[in-house]
């Protein structure tokens, strides 16, 4: 009989949770108060309710009297919203004919500041908009240029001249990629590279042979120094380890352990090169190259390389496109270049010729 | 009108109402001495739980707020409080129902009741449950969880949960009898 009276309640209970009126013989008035004593259980409060509202009021309690009035609407309500069930929306989202600005805690200072920093924001921006509209013709014909320090394989002044040259590459699909050529050493124990050997059974510097007291530039990446493209990483097409389309180990065109064209090391002769005793030529006129109007208008952007000879007098000399650029650019680097004034390079004290390159970056702001 | 049912004595609730104006976080006694028959009150009167939490927050910080002018004049705190309550529920029918004036006998019906004092004593009185027992009760009323939920909960058989359930029901029906008794 107990069981079927559980059972009973149980099945009212169910009704009772669903909504739907539940069925039950008056018989068993036990029963049936039993009932109607689950129907006002269904209104208890959530058990964290009492404690939240608790905690609330202490808040409440520790305002100011003028803000524990503003407490009721302002912070009580949303606080509250937290406790309802998601599917409420009515105190999370003003109501449509709401007198409240907001539901949510506003602060003077809060507001001033937040106000402060768009006006601010707009300033900049219709300040900067108003400058480039009045500098409209400034601002089409902005450049940059600089004079490279990459030259090719700029040394300083050392006691004797150095010749010779390198290569090398590792039969990648690229061409190799720009960067800096390691340091000299007297021998090689590992050939230079872009992309590293990750383990190797004997770690050791990579080097190029030459001159130790002959000190490369070092810029950062690995690579050959006077290469056309910066990415992706790659060793070059030529063969025998190291970076380039050469042969040898080396870093360039040649053959051997060295950089540049030429062979069996070091680096290459003919005019001056910069190194092995020879000074570099510093420039001391260097005007800006113009935009090209194509280029400008495709805003195209990039470098262009020239190799230079600069006379013991500081001008220069048998200008060559080393890397193009295209759209125009390259005459007018060559063009800007050629009107440029050098201070000379100096062997043992004495104004020389010598071969350099000059990279011109062209870059609209 | 009816009159509460006293379960304080009134110099008790006295001091508790003076201790709260001098100090307002002294409020918190009158707040635990009266949320279950605030709350009773209300939710009898609104559709769901939620609105019922609603209005019983809203009827306590009014009630923190306006707490300085109070004025004992022999009247029971629970009174003013279910006062405070009748009006905000009234406020919400008759926005509810597109500004409709609520007549004043409408407002007096839904006073103080027998009812809510019996309501109120039982959320105390399931508060005093023992432990299963009690958490049966708030899982399957409260959170409206299944038998079998619990049952997997407290890795028991749904027979012995439908028991704890009866069990408690049965007990809280013979203690809110004897009360009244």
């Amino acid at each position: 009989m107990l069981n079927h009276e559980i059972e009973q309640l149980d099945a009212a209970i169910r009704s009772l949770i669903t909504g739907s009126t539940p069925h039950l013989s008056r018989e068993n008035p036990q029963l049936l108060s039993m009932v109607d004593l689950a129907s006002q259980l269904r209104l208890m409060p959530r058990p964290d309710f009492r404690m939240r509202l608790r905690d609330e009021l202490l808040a409440q309690a520790s305002l100011p009297p003028a803000r524990r009035r503003a407490f009721n609407s302002n912070i009580a309500l949303p606080t509250r919203a937290y406790l309802k069930s998601p599917t409420t929306h009515d105190s999370v989202l003003p109501p449509l004919f709401s007198t409240s600005p907001s539901m949510l805690p506003v602060r003077g200072s809060h507001l001033a500041l937040s106000f402060a920093l768009h006006v601010a924001a707009l300033a900049v921006v219709f300040t900067s908009g108003w400058w480039m509209v009045q500098n409209r013709a400034l601002v089409r014909t902005q450049i940059a240029s600089r004079w490279s320090g990459t030259v090719d394989y700029i040394l300083p002044a050392a006691r004797g001249e150095t010749h010779g040259g390198g290569g090398g590459g590792t039969h990648d699909k690229l061409p190799a990629s720009r960067g800096s050529a390691p340091r000299f050493s007297e021998e090689q124990l590992t050939p230079p590279a872009v992309v590293p050997n990750e383990s190797p059974k004997l770690p050791a510097e990579p080097t190029v042979v030459g001159p130790p007291e002959v000190l490369l530039p070092q810029l950062g990446q690995t690579g050959d120094p006077i290469a056309a493209i910066l990415n992706p990483p790659s060793n070059g097409t030529g063969s025998g380890g190291g970076i380039g389309s050469g042969e040898g180990g080396g870093v360039g065109v040649g053959f051997g352990p060295g950089v540049g064209d030429g062979r069996g090391g070091g680096i290459g002769g003919g005019v001056f090169r910069v190194g092995g005793g020879v000074s570099a030529p510093r420039p001391v006129f260097d005007p800006d190259p113009e935009y090209s109007e194509e280029a400008r208008k495709a805003k195209y952007q990039g470098s262009v390389m020239l190799w230079a000879i600069i006379d013991a007098e500081g001008h220069p000399r048998n200008l060559r496109i080393a890397r193009s650029l295209g759209m125009g650019l390259d005459e007018k680097a060559t063009e800007a270049v050629s009107r440029w004034r050098f201070e000379p390079a100096l062997k043992d004290g004495r104004p020389v010729a010598v071969q350099i390159s000059i990279e011109v970056v062209f870059r609209l702001y | 009108m009816q009159i509460l049912k006293a379960t304080e004595r009134d110099a008790d609730e006295r001091d508790l109402i003076e201790a709260a104006q001098r100090n307002p976080s002294c409020f918190t006694g009158l707040y635990e001495a009266n949320f279950d028959r605030v709350y009773a009150f209300v939710a009898r009167r609104v559709p769901n739980r939620e609105e019922a939490e609603d209005v019983t927050a809203e009827v306590f910080h009014q009630a923190l707020v306006g707490l300085a002018g109070f004025e004992w004049r022999g009247t029971r705190f629970a009174a003013w409080l279910i006062g405070i309550a009748s009006h905000l529920i009234a406020r919400r029918w008759q926005r509810a129902a597109g500004h409709v004036e609520v007549p004043p006998e409408e407002l007096e019906s839904i006073a103080v009741s027998d009812q809510t004092e019996r309501q109120a004593l039982l959320a105390q009185l399931v508060d005093r449950l023992p432990e299963d027992q009690r958490h049966v009760i708030r899982s399957r009323f409260v959170d409206q969880r299944s038998i079998r939920e619990i049952a997997q909960e407290l890795g028991r058989s749904e027979g012995a949960i439908k028991q704890l359930q009866f069990r408690a029901i049965e007990s809280l029906r013979n203690q809110i009898r004897s009360r009244h008794a």
